[in-house]
């Protein structure tokens, strides 16, 4: 159909863009969710999930999203599968540009969620999947009896050096500090694993690679001093980066690049909201996510209200 | 329309046929395979006639995986005439399936 005005068009298929377009569907909006690979987003890569409430034996994360789609869908949410490529959020009618064609909305909803951050070192991105891995549950068992190097020092950090124990034949974890950040739930587990090697106050400064990784080099940040890591593979967990390429110089963001927005998941233009992952906020999990959609929906019908 | 299965026996009839074959080399305990599912099930309607889009299961497939030189999943190769033409290894949207089919086909 040529130029469908959509009420609103939902940027990401996780489980914060699912959410709003359930609300929205049933509200009665025309719905559009636009993904570019499936639904669920990061925590379609998760195995288990277990502090999603109504699961007693936990949910995979690849069911989860495929289920809050089809809930959404059953209402009258339409999923395209597409990569967005530009959009134009003061316009009127805001346009999304894909890779399947031009969409057009009246309130439209970031929610492209967040993705692991790189380490930032030469030749890291050529060696993506040959060696450097940034998610222990989907790569993880490449590594059967090998040795690997888990960076960083935070909950994701601690929990794929443990997946990863259970798998790997040895597993070195790589923090800057002296202890780890991750909560306590883990430590016991970690310390208490019979494969798993620390190595404090490091980072990695090198990839050591000819057409597959072979190791890394390490830098202890109190002695200055160097050393080759032998290793199959490196999983990198150092944090997130939040998706905000799209819609820069056109929503505030905050100094590491979500956007800003408060509880009403409001951003800086009219009708225009941010769920999930991508929203400056205290905590980012499923249920905050879920949450944030549902409000964006409520604050986007008073916003068309006055529309009309 | 879901992409089919295919074991060696079909993969090497498709590769004496006039079409040129995608074929997404998967398995079962990788989760990102899981993740490309939709897209590549929509490749599979919107190449329909022109492009055989298969899929092998590697853990019922080794020797077929081990011949064809895989190493990472999901990797999707291209064949032409027996010959392939090119691979992606996990691409992050239908768009980049897109753009890997064009650039080779030149469709």
């Amino acid at each position: 159909m040529a130029n469908k005005i959509y009420d609103m068009i939902i940027i990401g298929g996780g489980p914060g863009g699912y959410t709003a377009a359930l609300y929205a569907a049933r509200a009665g909006l025309s719905t559009l969710v636009v993904e570019k690979l499936s639904a669920g987003g990061q925590m379609a890569l998760t195995e288990q999930i277990d502090n999603y409430p109504g699961f007693e034996q936990g949910v995979d994360g690849f069911t989860l999203g495929e289920r809050m789609q089809q809930g959404a869908e059953r209402f009258g949410a339409v999923t395209e599968l597409a990569e967005v490529l530009a959009v134009d959020l003061a316009a009127s009618p805001k346009v999304v540009y894909t890779s399947e064609g031009d969409f057009y909305a009246r309130t439209v909803v970031i929610a492209t969620g967040a993705n692991p951050r790189h380490l930032g070192l030469p030749r890291e991105q050529e060696l993506t999947g040959r060696g450097v891995n940034y998610c222990a549950a989907c790569d993880g068992m490449q590594y059967r009896g090998k040795t690997v190097v888990v960076v960083g020092g935070g909950n994701s950090a601690a929990a794929d050096a443990l997946l990863l124990s259970r798998v790997a034949e040895k597993v070195i974890l790589v923090h800057r500090r002296d202890t780890l950040r991750a909560t306590k739930v883990y430590h016991q587990p970690l310390m208490k694993a019979q494969n798993i090697e620390f190595r404090w106050n490091s980072e990695v400064v090198a990839l050591q690679a000819e057409s597959k990784l072979t190791g890394v080099t390490v830098k202890d940040r109190l002695t200055g001093e160097e050393s080759l890591l032998p290793c199959d593979g490196v999983f990198v967990s150092v944090g997130r980066q939040p998706a905000t390429e799209l819609v820069k110089g056109q929503l505030q963001l905050d100094d590491a690049g979500y956007i800003l927005a408060d509880e009403t998941t409001r951003a800086s233009l009219p009708g225009v909201y941010a769920v999930g992952d991508v929203r400056t906020k205290q905590l980012r999990q499923v249920v905050t996510a879920v949450a944030d959609g549902a409000v964006a929906v409520h604050s986007a019908e008073e916003y068309l209200a006055e529309l009309n | 329309m879901a992409a089919v299965n295919i074991d060696k026996i079909r993969f090497e009839e498709l590769m004496k046929g006039e079409l040129p074959v995608l074929v997404d080399f998967w398995a079962p305990w990788c989760g990102y395979c899981r993740r490309i599912g939709p897209a590549y099930d929509k490749v599979v309607e919107q190449y329909a006639g022109r492009v055989e889009v298969v899929k092998v299961n590697v853990d019922e497939e080794p020797d077929l995986a081990a011949q064809q030189k895989i190493e990472v999943l999901p990797t999707l190769v291209l064949y032409r005439g027996g010959e392939a033409l090119g691979s992606i290894v996990a691409p992050g949207s239908k768009a980049a399936i897109d753009a890997f089919l064009q650039e080779k086909l030149g469709l």
